[in-house]
Formats: structure tokens, C-alpha cells, sequence
């Protein structure tokens, strides 16, 4: 439980402030026409915090601004660091939003945060975003699962993630992007054998549904459906058939690998995917490490960005790439740059979003915003608008209790948004 | 039919009797309640095979065997229900079912303790009364060998978790919810917005208590992790982050009346005094923990009783008198509050006896109607019942128990009972600290289901289980059906796996294999219905 209750929470109850606008909103058409909608979403998150210096806001010569220089892009006047050859030539695709303040200093709180939208304490968890996400999109016409997560280490089902919508909004964990637990076929069962037998069960059930209230039956059904469905594409986890040519283009790392399943979870039709690169936490020689570092996630990220354009999904995804923080711009003694919420960057492109535009800029030194900042709720605004769900007229259901999308005192970046 | 009451003397039967102040017994009371609710729609009685498997999954935590099965069907005598029963009862494993499921309720899948399943198992088996029960849970006695297990449903939560601060806001929740019905979570901060009576000082009441725990390491004298407790010589301080009052509370319990506290100088203060050469922690005169353990569980306090009645109600019958069950207040009122303000009084005058209360349930007509009557709750079982279920009809129990240490490279010594029950609990079990009021199906538990070597294997023929003895039947249907879903098969069915079996006439153990996998994957077979 969080204790951080602040003085003012709560003054205005958020079904008093909507008033009796809240029928509406529920109603199923709209609802309705809002899944039909293919939209997807792509997620990178930089575990540890991405040094925004040495990536999308160089500061090359002044006092905190390291050893590397900065390179034009495809967009007259934006710079980004020299890591980044590739992404600075798809600038045109992006919108880089350099004036993020949040606040939170720390991973085990920050990571949290950032990715429920940190919104006001209500005494329960808030979901992530791609909780959210699923939840309020659905899984759409693949009828795969809506929010799936490619990540190294260990894989399994998050329940956690999805706060207070329940555990069936949680993301699939897809460790070393290989596929969950038990789900290819068993290897002593033939596939007639499998759907033979599966069959009969649908069979069974539809007997046992015939006399008794239907809601458990089919609750049982879409489970079975689901699996099925991602049995039938169990394909997306085989590596082992992707092209030569696409995994030197993407990189022979585990990011260039992640991205490239992630390409695949995308192209079959998942809703939410969310890539997850670990060991950006540079309190030590800061840049040795994003001098290995950046140009991996540069390779991988751009040339997911060219594929998704080529195939035309980028007129439909949305994609974000961001941190927990930034990086200090002071250099510490050991050569590395600290936790820095104060002034850091976002990147975004795809649906929704308006390419090629700078949002905001950080003093000379770096250390500040200079021009309006934007706390992590301004962003859940904006990424909700840019997938068409207006957040003032749409709500999260908490067993009955009303409950705002994104921090309700909030505003979406308007310049960001297309 | 059967009552507790019965086998006392015949001057205590006169007691009980006048004091309940009721003519007729309290399972005809709730039937006549619930009756009276329902305005007239009929009430199905469920057939012999329905009550069958549901009492056995509810008492027993499995299902029967198809011999047991097909000797209760084809007993004649018309008291046979209340006979099952009772012999389900008197069976030790209805302790152990009991403290299953009471774990899970009250733990919330926070992790295993044998101590505390032990304490829990050896309570239901004594009969022990609810309020005993809880008396030991609020404030254990950790020197007691019998009781220290109890000390775990403090203990678990205090424990830290990475680099959060000691839950003590979520143990004073879990106390109000747990014993109390009641959700005081919102109040810690400020009065509740959407429940007018809980308030503020109903949630710092508890915490002034258990904000004064330390949670201590096992050592020498004490066996498992204990709690220590401070003094307490003030009112404990709180403000409103709404309208930043301040006021002060003594320990209380929610809704009553504050604990005095006494008044006692520094060097009084201590029965034991602490001491950091000896390492002694201390223990103070006044133990607001005591006070706490002795008011809360008391027929004082109302929702004491409602609580526990709603929560049995909730366990048998599938669905609370109040839902959510931690949110009694007057707003949610009861769906029958007759019937629960009934149950909480014949709780309270047979003294919170939980298996009395039970059994009366049990010989409800409401207990015993038909899963086809609209309205009519279905259940899905528990990772545990799911397991032995499985496990019974599978015919795989016996050889798991026996296990103890798996080899994978020997067919029938692959698996041993704990891997099942990791498994099974993995799969199919809801996340920690969710309050389990219904397994929800996942895509993780349908890929379980549909793809593990687990189920799997289980469902190889193998000497003495399920599928091999099957297979050396020409008519198979009864045995199979008896087995998974504890009744017979329709004619309809019959044919159905009779033309099963002739289309995979090549490999008849794989066939009966398959077939027995559909009817253990049905929702048939894993809701209580």
C-alpha cells in the first residue's frame, strides 16, 4: 500500500466531476467501433535510463557534454548525437520530445511509475501501459494476446502489471523472446490427434452450457480459443526461420534479436508489444558503455522503423522509446552520468504522432527544461489521443468506481500530436 | 435428520434449544429465507450424482471413485445424503480441506508454511471455535508449540519486501478484511469517500496496534519468526490529508470503544524489561495486541459473526450473502440480510463452531439444489481441488504420494505429488494477494491444460490408473464417466465414445487416453456445480 497520499487527492470525486456524462461512455457501439480500429503499439523500454546526451539531446561541447559530437538529420536543425547514424536519417519519421520532467529518482519506484502513467494515488495499482492499452483496444481481429512483452531472462504471465483491471490484462512475457510455457504441442501427440480430442471437448462443454447459465462456459472458451490462436502462430517465436539478410540488419544482439520477434508479433496482429533492452544504468564509464550500446539499439530500432513503413504498419502502430529517467549531465568521479528525472527525452513515430517534430528543449548545459516541461502523464494523454481514445471521455471500471485513463490534471502535448 | 445437538445430554439439548429461540432447525430457517427471496422460482433439487460430486469436492477437497461413486447412486436408503455427510466430516481429510482452503482465504497465496497449514489442520480436526481461532491469530502465543503456527498470518506480513518499508498498513487491512469484512484501506489517509462509516480512527485504531510489531528472527527459544511488541503510554496521532485535522486514537477495535490506556511510568511500563547485552527484546505490561485478540473476536462485535458467516456461506454455497466479502458496510447491504443477521446468531449462540454451522448448510435444500436452476452459482475448483481431482480420477494419486524422489529417466517415477502441486498451483492458482473469490480461466491455465507433460502423463496407461483399466474394458463408458465427472453416461454418450473408440481402433489406450483428456479439460469437470 502507498502511503504517499498527498493533501488534495481526492477533493473532487471523479464521478461528481463527470456527472451524468458516464452512460455514455459505456455505450457498446462506441466501444465497438474503437476495437475495430487495427491500431497497435510498439514499446521500447531502455531498462535503466538511456543517457539523453548521448542520444537524442547532445550538448557537444560544453561542460556536461562528453566526448562525442553531434550529427545533423533528416530534419533541418535537430541534431542527434554521432551514435546514432541511422535514427538521424529517419528523423522525418520521429517526434522527439526533449523536455520530460518526472519524478522519480529511483529504478524500483521510477520503472513503476513511468509505466502506469504515475497517476494521483487512489489506494489501488494503476496498469501499465500496455494493460491499458489491452484492455481498451482488445485484442483485435488475431485474436492473439493483446499485450505481450519481449524480453531477455525469464519469461511467464505478469498479472501485476495490469493493477486493478485484473489479471486477464497482464502481459505474456516472452524471456530471450522465446515463446510461454507449454505452448507448442506436446511432442507425443499428433496435431489430428490434438484437434481431434479438442473438438470433443468443445463438444462437452457445449452440452454442459446447454442447461446452465452460459457465462463460465464461455469464460472457458475464449481461454481455449486464445491458446489456440497462439499455438496456431507459434511461428513468431521461431527464430530460427528469419532471414540471414534481416539478422545483420537488425543486429546479432539480443536487441536486434527482440526487435525482430517484436516485427513478427506485429505483423501477426498482436495489439500491445513491448521490447524490453536491460543494462542502461551507467553510474560507471558512461560512455564506453553507450558507445557499445546506442549504435546496437540505433540498428535495431531504425531498421524496425524502415520495415514498418515498408510494410505499411507504421500508418497504424504507434511506437515509443523511452526510459525510466535520463542521465545526470554532471559526470560523476567514477566517469559515469546518475539518475536524472529533471530533463530527458522521449522518442516517438507511427499513428497518430506528428513525424519529423521537435517537442521542447533543455538548457545549454543540459540540466533543465528550458521550454514547458511535461511529467509522464502528459505523455499517457498523448499516446491515448494518438491511438483515438480520448481520455476525458474514457474510464477505466475498478469494480464500480470510475477511474481516469491518464492523471486527470494533465494535458496531452498538442504539438506531438498529428 | 442429524443434529450436533443430539448426542449432547438431553438437559444441554433443552438449553441450546431455548436459547436459539427457534422452533425449527436452522437449516429449514435458511431454507425458508432463501425460499422467501426467491418469490416463488423453484428450486430444483440436485440429483444424486450432482450432490455426490459437490459435497465430496466441497468436504473432501477430490472427487470419489467410481466404486464409491456407483455404491452411494445405488444405495436405496433415503438418508443416505445426511449419512455422506456425515462420514465426510468425521473423515481427517475434511480438516485438511478445511485448512486449504482457509490458507488460501486467508493468506492469499503469500506462500507455504508448514507450521501454519499444521496449526490450521490441527484446528479444524479439534473443532477449535472460530473466535479461538482468531484469538490465536491476533495475538499468538509463540512459546506454544501448539499455537506458534497460528503466528504466521502476522508474521508473513511483516516481512520486507525489497526495498519497501514493513507492510504494518497492509497487515492492519488485512485484519479488518480478514475478521471483520471490512476494507479499511481508503482510510488510512482520510475518512473513506464512497463509504460513509469507515472512517479514519476505524483504521488507526488497528494500526496504533500493529504499528508498535517488530517482526524478530527464530532463535533458540522461539521456533519461528515472532513478533515483538513496544510500549504504548499515548494516544496515536493522525491527521486527514484532505482537511490536515488532526486526532488521536487509542487502540480499538474498528467501530468500538478504545482501549484504555494505562498509566504507567517509564519503569513500570515493562514486565520485562529490555536488555542489549542479553538480547532481550522486552515485553511491556500493557499489550495492546492482547487487547485487540480478546475484543475483536467476540459476540460483541456484530460483524465478528457476519464475517465468518459470510465467508462459510461464501466456501459452500459459491457466492457471498455480501460481495465483496470485505465490504460490509450499508450501502453494499446483504443480498438476504435476514439470512445473514440468522446465520451470525446461530454462530454466535453455538459459540462460532464452525463445523456445526457447516453440516446445517450442508443439509440445506439450498445447498443441495440442481446447477441447472437460474441463479444457481457455478464454481471453479480451486488449484488444489483441481489437483485432486485430477489425480483421483487419473488414478495417479497413490503412485505420486509414494515419489518422493522423482526420476525422469523411469516412466512412473517422473513426477513426484510436490511437482503436481507446484505445477497445478502455478497454473491455475490466481496471482498472490488477490483475494480468491473465483479462479479466473487464464491462457496460461488452457495451455497447461492442453499442452503439459503433466496432464500428459498422467493420462499414459500405466499399472493401476485410470486409462489401463479402462482399456481392458470391452464397455468402457461407465467407468469413465463415473471416474472424471462422478456420474453416468447418457445413452447419447455411450454411443458417442462407443464411435470414438471405433474410429481410433488402432491404439484403444491412446483413444480412451484422448476421450479422458477432453472430459478432464471440460468445464464440467473443473467448475463445482
Amino acid at each position: 500500500m502507498n502511503p504517499l497520499c498527498t493533501p488534495g487527492d481526492h477533493h473532487l470525486s471523479r464521478r461528481a466531476f463527470l456527472g451524468g456524462g458516464l452512460s455514455l461512455l459505456a455505450s457498446p457501439v462506441l466501444a465497438e467501433a474503437m476495437r475495430q480500429k487495427d491500431k497497435q503499439v510498439l514499446f521500447v523500454w531502455l531498462d535503466g535510463g538511456l543517457s539523453q546526451l548521448e542520444s537524442w539531446d547532445p550538448k557537444p561541447n560544453t561542460e556536461f557534454g562528453g566526448p562525442f559530437r553531434s550529427i545533423k538529420t533528416s530534419v533541418p536543425g535537430v541534431q542527434f548525437c554521432e551514435l546514432m547514424p541511422k535514427l538521424a536519417k529517419q528523423m522525418h519519421k520521429l517526434c522527439v520530445v526533449r523536455s520530460m520532467c518526472t519524478k522519480d529518482n529511483a529504478h524500483s519506484s521510477g520503472v513503476d511509475r513511468i509505466q502506469r502513467g504515475d497517476p494521483k494515488n487512489r489506494g489501488v495499482p494503476y496498469p501499465h501501459f500496455g494493460a491499458g492499452v489491452a484492455k481498451l483496444l482488445g485484442p483485435g481481429a488475431s485474436g492473439l494476446p493483446p499485450y505481450v512483452w519481449i524480453k531477455p531472462g525469464s519469461g511467464g504471465f505478469r498479472a501485476e502489471d495490469a493493477g486493478f483491471l485484473g489479471p486477464k490484462y497482464g502481459s505474456l512475457a516472452f524471456g530471450d523472446g522465446k515463446p510461454p510455457e507449454n505452448l507448442l504441442r506436446h511432442p507425443d501427440i499428433s496435431a489430428e490427434q490434438d484437434a481431434a480430442r479438442n473438438e470433443l471437448r468443445q463438444m462437452l462443454d457445449q452440452r454442459f452450457a446447454a442447461k446452465r447459465e452460459k457465462r463460465v462456459v464461455e469464460a472457458n472458451a475464449s481461454v481455449f480459443d486464445m491458446a489456440e490462436k497462439l499455438m496456431a502462430r507459434a511461428d513468431i517465436f521461431d527464430t530460427s526461420r528469419l532471414p540471414e539478410r534481416d539478422r545483420d540488419r537488425y543486429g546479432r544482439h539480443d536487441l536486434g534479436l527482440h526487435m525482430l520477434v517484436a516485427r513478427q508479433m506485429l505483423e501477426a496482429g498482436v495489439r500491445f508489444v513491448k521490447v524490453t533492452s536491460y543494462g542502461w544504468d551507467t553510474h560507471g564509464d558512461n560512455f564506453n558503455a553507450h558507445a557499445t550500446m546506442v549504435p546496437k539499439f540505433d540498428q535495431a530500432f531504425s531498421a524496425m522503423l524502415e520495415d514498418l513503413e515498408a510494410s505499411g504498419l507504421l500508418k497504424t502502430t504507434l511506437v515509443i522509446c523511452l526510459s525510466e529517467f535520463g542521465r545526470t549531465p554532471r559526470i560523476n568521479g567514477h566517469v559515469g552520468r546518475d539518475h536524472w528525472p529533471e530533463a530527458w527525452s522521449i522518442a516517438m513515430a507511427g499513428h497518430g504522432v506528428r513525424h519529423g517534430t521537435l517537442v521542447g528543449e533543455t538548457n545549454d548545459k543540459g540540466t533543465a527544461v528550458k521550454s514547458q516541461p511535461y511529467d509522464i502523464g502528459s505523455m499517457f494523454h498523448t499516446w491515448y489521443r494518438a491511438l483515438g481514445i480520448d481520455p476525458l471521455k474514457t474510464e477505466f471500471d475498478n469494480a464500480g468506481q470510475p477511474l481516469p485513463i491518464a492523471h486527470d490534471e494533465m494535458i496531452p502535448i498538442k504539438e506531438a500530436l498529428a | 435428520m442429524h443434529r450436533t445437538w443430539v448426542s449432547c445430554a438431553a438437559s444441554l439439548v433443552f438449553l441450546t434449544a431455548s436459547a436459539a429461540a427457534v422452533e425449527s432447525s436452522l437449516d429449514q430457517n435458511i431454507d425458508a429465507l432463501v425460499f422467501a427471496k426467491a418469490q416463488g422460482h423453484k428450486m430444483t433439487p440436485a440429483d444424486d450424482a450432482e450432490f455426490l460430486r459437490r459435497v465430496w469436492l466441497d468436504f473432501e477437497g477430490g472427487i470419489p471413485t467410481a466404486d464409491e461413486a456407483r455404491a452411494f447412486l445405488a444405495d436405496p436408503a433415503a438418508d443416505k445424503r445426511a449419512k455422506l455427510i456425515d462420514k465426510l466430516i468425521a473423515a481427517p481429510r475434511f480438516a485438511e480441506r478445511m485448512a486449504e482452503a482457509f490458507n488460501v482465504m486467508l493468506m492469499e497465496r503469500r506462500g507455504d508454511n508448514d507450521a501454519w497449514k499444521a496449526w490450521l489442520v490441527d484446528a479444524f480436526r479439534s473443532n477449535k471455535p472460530w473466535d479461538a481461532m482468531v484469538r490465536e491469530m491476533l495475538a499468538p502465543d509463540f512459546l506454544n508449540e501448539k499455537q506458534r503456527g497460528a503466528g504466521y498470518f502476522i508474521t508473513r506480513r511483516l516481512e520486507k519486501v525489497g526495498q519497501q518499508d514493513t507492510d504494518y498498513p497492509g497487515l492492519t487491512r488485512d485484519v479488518g478484511r480478514m475478521f471483520m469484512g471490512i476494507d479499511l484501506q481508503c482510510c488510512q489517509c482520510h475518512r473513506h469517500l464512497s463509504v460513509s462509516e469507515y472512517k479514519q480512527i476505524d483504521f488507526s485504531g488497528l494500526f496504533a496496534v500493529y504499528q508498535n510489531l517488530k517482526l524478530q528472527s527464530a532463535d533458540e527459544k522461539h521456533k519461528t519468526p515472532w513478533v515483538s511488541e513496544g510500549v504504548i503510554n499515548a494516544k496515536y496521532e493522525f491527521a486527514s490529508v484532505l482537511t490536515s485535522k488532526k486526532a488521536q486514537t487509542a487502540p480499538r477495535v474498528p467501530f468500538g470503544e478504545e482501549v484504555m490506556i494505562p498509566a504507567l511510568t517509564a519503569d513500570e511500563a515493562w514486565l520485562v524489561k529490555p536488555d542489549r547485552k542479553t538480547k532481550e527484546v522486552g515485553q511491556p505490561k500493557f499489550s495492546p495486541l492482547h487487547e485487540i485478540a480478546q475484543r475483536l473476536p467476540a459476540p460483541e462485535n456484530p460483524l465478528f459473526a457476519k464475517n465468518i458467516a459470510n465467508r462459510v456461506w461464501f466456501l459452500f454455497m459459491g457466492q457471498g450473502i455480501v460481495e465483496p466479502l470485505d465490504l460490509h458496510h450499508s450501502d453494499n447491504p446483504p443480498a438476504n440480510p435476514a439470512l445473514l443477521d440468522l446465520l451470525a446468531q446461530e454462530l454466535t449462540a453455538h459459540h462460532f463452531d464452525l463445523r456445526w454451522l457447516i453440516r446445517e448448510l450442508a443439509h440445506t435444500q439450498t445447498y443441495q439444489r440442481s446447477s441447472t436452476a437460474a441463479g444457481t452459482h457455478q464454481r471453479h475448483l480451486t488449484a488444489e481441488q483441481q489437483l485432486r481431482a485430477f489425480l483421483g480420477a487419473t488414478g495417479e494419486r497413490e503412485r505420486l504420494e509414494k515419489n518422493t524422489k522423482p526420476d525422469v529417466k523411469v516412466d512412473a517415477a517422473k513426477y513426484s505429488l510436490a511437482d503436481f502441486q507446484k505445477a497445478f498451483a502455478a497454473a491455475l492458482a490466481n496471482p498472490a494477494k488477490e483475494p480468491e473469490l473465483a479462479a479466473n480461466p487464464s491462457l496460461r491455465s488452457a495451455l497447461f491444460l492442453r499442452n503439459s507433460d503433466y496432464v500428459h502423463w498422467a493420462l499414459m496407461p500405466r499399472p493401476g490408473n485410470l486409462i489401463e483399466r479402462l482399456a481392458a474394458q470391452s464397455d468402457p463408458a461407465e467407468d469413465l464417466y463415473l471416474s472424471t465427472l462422478t456420474r453416468l453416461p447418457s445413452t447419447e454418450e455411450k454411443a458417442r465414445l462407443k464411435s470414438w473408440l471405433a474410429a481410433h481402433a488402432s491404439n484403444k489406450a491412446q483413444a480412451l487416453s484422448d476421450f479422458a483428456w477432453a472430459l478432464l479439460s471440460s468445464t464440467e469437470f473443473f467448475v463445482n456445480h
